[in-house]
């Protein structure tokens, strides 16, 4: 079980500040974090896991992540970055098996580790790529097998920066499908609010480094996203409609 | 996989035996063509072998570490600023066991100065390293001439030795250097499922696990010592650590830990292979510097990864 808390967060990189209040995210809770461009989403992912040092206490289980090895945060929390790459043409069976590395403590994948990937890779449609090269593979399919690459690690956190992007609607469809039944925690920065409407349970909404509310689905309203985005919203039929 | 190079490998060694200036005949040898053989020929195809190994090994960590299908010791100026190194050694008459260690000092500061010119924010930028490398080329060169103009009479014997070739070699040399190779091969293959996840972005590697900063100055240390000590011992042979590891990968994949044992071996095989077309070209005995049949076939390639990679290499 993992639980991540944030003591109050003070953190500024050039003209760039970021001040969030004391937060908790409980196991399994599924989190969406709103905000325009430039709100400080990728800079709050990369401060929760330790990409970028914060000058405040975050913890995971009351340990704080500075004091945590490298490897075995990679056993707590998984993250699927936006811009991910790899170089050199390693197949994609290779691409997701190297994310049981911290599993297997950096020692070789074993044959159980090997059939995990492969009911992974069939999970998410992915077995017909399994062998093709990674570099050769369009940019949605590259995102769905860096996706799988994160799940394999089997972390009980999971941030993963925009988890459809790129991704068409039926793929976007099936990834949020199979995220919804994971008992994992899940912290997402999302764009698209009305596909996260229907799954996130909970919502940050940042503006300009500042965290605007921390509120539930049911909780949330027009008036929030109004002030989240500067946009007049309105509902219809169950979805948001945005407009200047 | 390994019975394939190791069966070339034994091929190119007998071939690589049996060239050069005097034809030996292996079924009625004399006395003076025995000597030639087991005294000259076998340690200097062994010690090209074994120069070949370590400068396939470094370049295929230098293209993993440095994400740069260009990279090895040459395009990056490691080798370069580790002759510099080396001749201020020799020129200053430092002792012998102690001009590797100048070598490596200063080939790692070359390198460093590659890599913190071309890395911006976690990102290598290939195309600035590439133009890096040749700007520490070009003045670690200069200061190579400067020294040679102005240490004229030790260093007469240097330019020779600038070019690349193995006209130095002895058993204990060769042991050295043989020692080193096995050393480093067998701390990398420990480390060859880590260097896998190098492959990938920086944010992705360290969440995977691995201490992406640590595990880059081993790696950096361990390739530029490769190259310190080669490149102090046979002067600046080139491309050898860039073609390799391509070859390597489309034979086996790109999984680090085959990428480096085929690698090595492949090194050796090339070296081997180029240093009996050096000892053979020229009729009559004399004989070409083996830097200069690499650079010829290395440049070659290089425009070829060049033409096929250029999309890549400016966009990323």
């Amino acid at each position: 079980m993992a639980e991540l808390r944030i003591a109050e967060l003070n953190y500024t990189r050039g003209e760039f500040n970021l001040q969030l209040p004391a937060l908790q995210v409980s196991q399994g809770e599924k989190l969406a974090i709103l905000g325009e461009n430039g709100s400080g989403k990728s800079t709050l992912l990369q401060l929760l896991t330790g990409l970028l040092e914060a000058n405040s206490d975050i913890c995971y289980d009351r340990r704080a992540l500075a004091q945590i090895p490298i490897r075995e945060r990679a056993r707590i929390f998984a993250l699927l970055p936006q811009q991910a790459q790899v170089i050199f043409p390693f197949s994609v069976f290779e691409v997701v098996l190297f994310g049981r590395f911290a599993q297997t403590d950096g020692r070789s994948p074993t044959e159980e580790d090997r059939n995990q990937t492969r009911e992974l890779l069939q999970k998410l449609d992915l077995t017909e790529l399994a062998e093709r090269s990674f570099n050769q593979l369009s940019g949605g399919e590259q995102r769905r097998v860096m996706l799988a690459r994160a799940l394999n690690q089997q972390a009980q956190i999971l941030f993963l920066d925009e988890p459809n992007a790129s991704l068409d609607v039926r793929h976007s469809l099936d990834i949020f499908a199979f995220l919804r039944q994971t008992t994992q925690t899940l912290i997402s920065p999302v764009h698209d609010i009305n596909l996260a409407a229907g799954f996130f349970e909970r919502f940050w909404l940042l503006k300009k480094g500042r965290l605007l509310a921390d509120v539930s689905r049911a909780q949330l309203t027009n008036e929030h996203l109004a002030e989240t985005y500067d946009v007049k919203v309105s509902t219809a039929a169950g979805s948001f409609i945005f407009s200047r | 996989m390994k019975r394939l190079l190791f069966s070339l490998l034994g091929v190119a060694f007998i071939i690589a035996l049996f060239s050069g200036a005097t034809a030996i005949n292996p079924f009625a040898m004399s006395g003076i063509e025995g000597d030639i053989l087991l005294g000259l020929r076998l340690p200097r195809v062994l010690f090209s072998a074994v120069i070949g190994g370590m400068l396939a090994l470094s370049g295929s960590v230098y293209q993993l570490t440095l994400k740069n299908p260009l990279a090895d010791s040459f395009t990056t100026g490691t080798a370069s600023s580790a002759a510099l190194g080396a001749v201020l050694g020799i020129a200053c008459g430092l002792p012998t066991p102690l001009v590797p260690v100048l070598a490596l000092i200063t080939g790692l500061c070359g390198l460093m100065m590659v890599y913190r010119l071309s890395v911006s924010g976690g990102v290598i930028n290939p195309v600035t390293m590439i133009l890096a490398g040749v700007v520490v080329n070009i003045v670690a060169s200069a200061v190579i001439s400067f020294s040679k103009f102005y240490f004229e009479e030790s260093l007469s014997s240097i330019v020779f030795w600038l070019m690349g070739g193995f006209f130095i070699v002895d058993w204990t040399r060769l042991i050295f250097c043989a020692l080193l190779l096995a050393i480093s091969f067998v701390l990398l293959q420990r480390i060859g499922l880590q260097l896998n996840l190098l492959a990938f972005d920086e944010a992705s590697a360290r969440t995977m696990g691995v201490d992406v900063a640590r595990l880059r100055r081993f790696s950096f240390v361990l390739a530029t010592l490769l190259v310190a000590v080669a490149v102090s011992h046979t002067g600046i042979i080139g491309f050898v650590g860039l073609i390799t590891p391509h070859i390597a990968r489309s034979l086996y994949g790109s999984d680090m830990k085959r990428n480096l044992t085929a690698s090595t071996l492949l090194g050796a095989l090339l070296l081997m292979l180029a240093d009996a077309g050096a000892r053979s070209i020229i009729p009559g005995g004399a004989e070409l510097p083996v830097g200069i049949l690499t650079a010829l076939l290395g440049g070659v390639f290089f425009l070829y990864l060049l033409r096929t990679r250029r999309e890549r290499l400016w966009h990323g």
